[in-house]
């Protein structure tokens, strides 16, 4: 079943157009990898599922991306909801300057999804075990969330957005600023995630594409190239770009 | 050149920077010396207050008092003690010709009345006896004590007479002289009289000009700042704003006193030399500087922080409610601190809406007639007795104490503030 459809979408920065009529369907609860060279618009094309280019002023996106069959891109269309369905990690770790506790339940309490103090404190814990973090955090969450180490900061990060519970997870190179330890601990709690969420990914990196996604998308110069499963993708692509972009010929 | 001639050049080079830095740091602290030495050497003085202690008999006759009957407050309060002074005055020297009377009369401030009566209201018990009672010294006698004025010019050139001198002296022989600490500097209004002028009327209209400032420009102006930076589309019009904003920073006061006088006093009729007039004035001046400061602070808040919480879905106005704000509040404040420290040592925009006024009464509401501390400063020290000059120098310390403290509560606040994520 497809979470995601994006039919026809294209995207300006003002005169420039950064994507060429992206078509693309996204399976639920599986990893979505999208690779391709730096500028090539694949961030771009994840901003576009959750309305985040919409801070951007000059930016203009036209075309339909459904999610659960409903186009997100209607003007009616209110952001916070669509939001609290899509969450988004980004590629450094951004917590709140506040305590741990207050970075997760922040989005409980604006969406008002915990009706008391247990109930909050209930979300808290299981959403940082989910991130794995619970075990290293849970004797101070009280704490400020910027004193943690980069790694654990994006694990903060995933609990935040886990905790109200999304549909689907947007994740923009959650590993680029983190060492291999810190980044294998991310991608063993992706695939630990798939199970309730449907996952996009943007990485640089082709090896984390191979490891942690079941499906992959390749990106050029704003166009979707090649899209199709991580397997084929790697090992019979049907595109010559493709084929020397995962050999290393460019990018 | 060669590589080692290329090494000594630049460790001269830099050891030459170091040394201009460390002197332009040595000039300005020099500076600052200089400036405090001649402020606090010349303004001490007028902390200490010089007292004349004379023997009084409150003799019933001399009162026109019935001396069989205890006097009420009423009858104390009817009582004629101008006539009753200078017959005290006299016990001084009983061979005083009446001129030298007139001079004897001078040794005191002219509210020797006024003393000499809330003497006997304070003690009852000293009527129809002859007491100790202490009476303000003139602002000549008070300098003359605290050597602010030479003794070895002729007299005709003094403006304590040597009689004044010989009597003044006889009294300090006998211990009757003191100095004490001036608290009616601090409680006092403004008088023609420099030992009786004090500073309580400025400070109370500072303050309220102060706070009137703050209520009105700190809100309006982090309003402005907050719809400017997250909230307008960024267009020629907003550009517009931005340029006009930092054109109105750069305004002289005075063009705002201007405004203050044509707009506030003549259109819509508010209390001239108040200073709720003078807190809306110094509102429009201040206004721009803290719009400038928040708007700088909001910026430096990193974007990655508003992308977070539009990611979690919050609305824009959570958004910079819960993170933007917060984050952006310690810079603001010490820029709105910046803009009243500016707003609390100007001068020219309160003269043209009148709260230069000569004001003898301590304002209880903004809306009552009030000078400021730095007017206060102008006033004295356009003043031409010699009492005033120490006075100017006082005011100024009691200004830059006002300052000091105001940027102490700043720094405070920013502490508690920064000190939480660091």
């Amino acid at each position: 079943m497809n979470k995601i459809e994006a039919k026809n979408v294209d995207v300006y920065y003002g005169a420039k157009q950064a994507l060429f009529d992206i078509n693309m369907d996204i399976e639920a609860n599986k990893v979505t990898a999208l690779i391709g060279p730096s500028g090539c618009g694949k961030s771009t094309f994840l901003r576009c599922l959750n309305r985040m280019n919409d801070v951007i002023d000059i930016c203009k996106v036209s075309g339909v991306v459904k999610i659960n069959d409903y186009d997100i891109n209607q003007k009616d269309t209110d952001v916070v909801r669509l939001r609290e369905k899509v969450g988004m990690i980004f590629q450094k770790p951004n917590p709140f300057p506040k305590t741990i506790y207050e970075n997760i339940s922040y989005g409980p309490e604006i969406h008002g999804i915990a009706q008391s103090k247990s109930e909050m404190d209930n979300i808290v814990e299981e959403s940082l075990r989910k991130a794995a973090l619970w075990e290293e955090v849970k004797d101070r969450i009280h704490e400020p969330g910027t004193g943690l180490s980069g790694g654990q900061q994006q694990r903060l990060c995933i609990a935040r957005t886990i905790s109200i519970k999304p549909e689907v997870i947007l994740m923009d190179e959650p590993c680029s600023a983190l060492d291999p330890i810190a980044t294998a601990q991310i991608e063993e709690l992706i695939d630990e995630l798939r199970k309730e969420h449907t996952i996009i990914i943007v990485t640089h990196s082709m090896s984390q594409a191979a490891r942690v996604s079941q499906n992959t998308g390749f990106f050029h110069l704003g166009k979707l190239i090649e899209v199709g499963s991580t397997d084929k993708i790697f090992k019979n692509p049907t595109q010559q770009q493709t084929q020397d972009y995962i050999t290393g010929r460019f990018g | 050149m060669n590589k080692e001639e290329r090494l000594i050049k630049r460790y001269k080079a830099e050891k030459r920077f170091r040394f201009y830095g460390k002197a332009a740091i040595f000039m300005a602290l020099l500076f600052l010396v200089v400036f405090l030495t001649k402020i606090f050497s010349t303004g001490y003085t007028a902390f200490q207050k010089t007292w004349l202690v004379i023997p009084v008999n409150y003799n019933a006759d001399l009162l026109y008092l019935d001396p069989d009957k205890k006097p009420t407050t009423e009858d104390i309060n009817d009582a004629d003690f101008y006539e009753f002074g200078i017959e005290t005055f006299i016990t001084l020297d009983p061979d005083a010709s009446e001129d030298q009377i007139m001079e004897l009369k001078k040794m005191f401030a002219f509210t020797f009345e006024r003393e000499l009566k809330y003497y006997l209201l304070d003690n009852p018990d000293s009527f129809g006896k002859t007491v100790d009672v202490k009476l303000t010294a003139s602002d000549d006698l008070d300098q003359v004590f605290k050597g602010n004025y030479p003794r070895d010019i002729p007299e005709n050139r003094r403006r304590a007479s040597d009689y004044q001198l010989k009597i003044f002296d006889k009294l300090n022989e006998d211990g009757r002289v003191i100095s004490e600490f001036n608290a009616s500097f601090f409680t006092n209004a403004d008088s023609r009289e420099a030992e009786l002028a004090g500073i309580a009327s400025s400070f109370m209209g500072s303050l309220f000009s102060i706070l009137v400032c703050l209520s009105i420009a700190f809100p309006v102006a982090l309003l402005a700042a907050v719809y400017l930076e997250e909230f307008a589309p960024k267009n020629r019009f907003t550009d517009f704003i931005e340029v006009n904003i930092n054109n109105l920073a750069a305004v002289p006061s005075i063009v705002f006193g201007l405004l203050g006088l044509g707009v506030l006093l003549a259109v819509f009729g508010l209390p001239r030399s108040t200073p709720l007039v003078g807190g809306i004035t110094l509102s429009l001046m201040t206004l721009p500087t803290i719009i400038i400061a928040a708007r700088a602070s909001l910026k430096a808040v990193p974007p990655s922080i508003r992308e977070a919480a539009l990611a979690m879905g919050a609305s824009r106005m959570q958004t910079t409610m819960h993170h933007t704000v917060p984050l952006a509040l310690p810079g603001t404040l010490s820029g709105t601190i910046i803009g009243l420290a500016q707003a609390l040592g100007e001068t020219a925009p309160l003269i043209l809406i009148g709260m230069v006024a000569f004001v003898n009464t301590i304002p209880g509401t903004p809306m009552d007639p009030a000078a400021s501390l730095p007017v206060q400063i102008y006033i004295w020290a356009e003043s031409a007795e010699r009492g005033f000059v120490e006075k100017v120098s006082a005011c100024i310390m009691v200004l830059l104490f006002f300052l000091i403290f105001m940027n102490l509560g700043a720094q405070l606040i920013r502490h508690k503030f920064e000190k939480k994520w660091n």
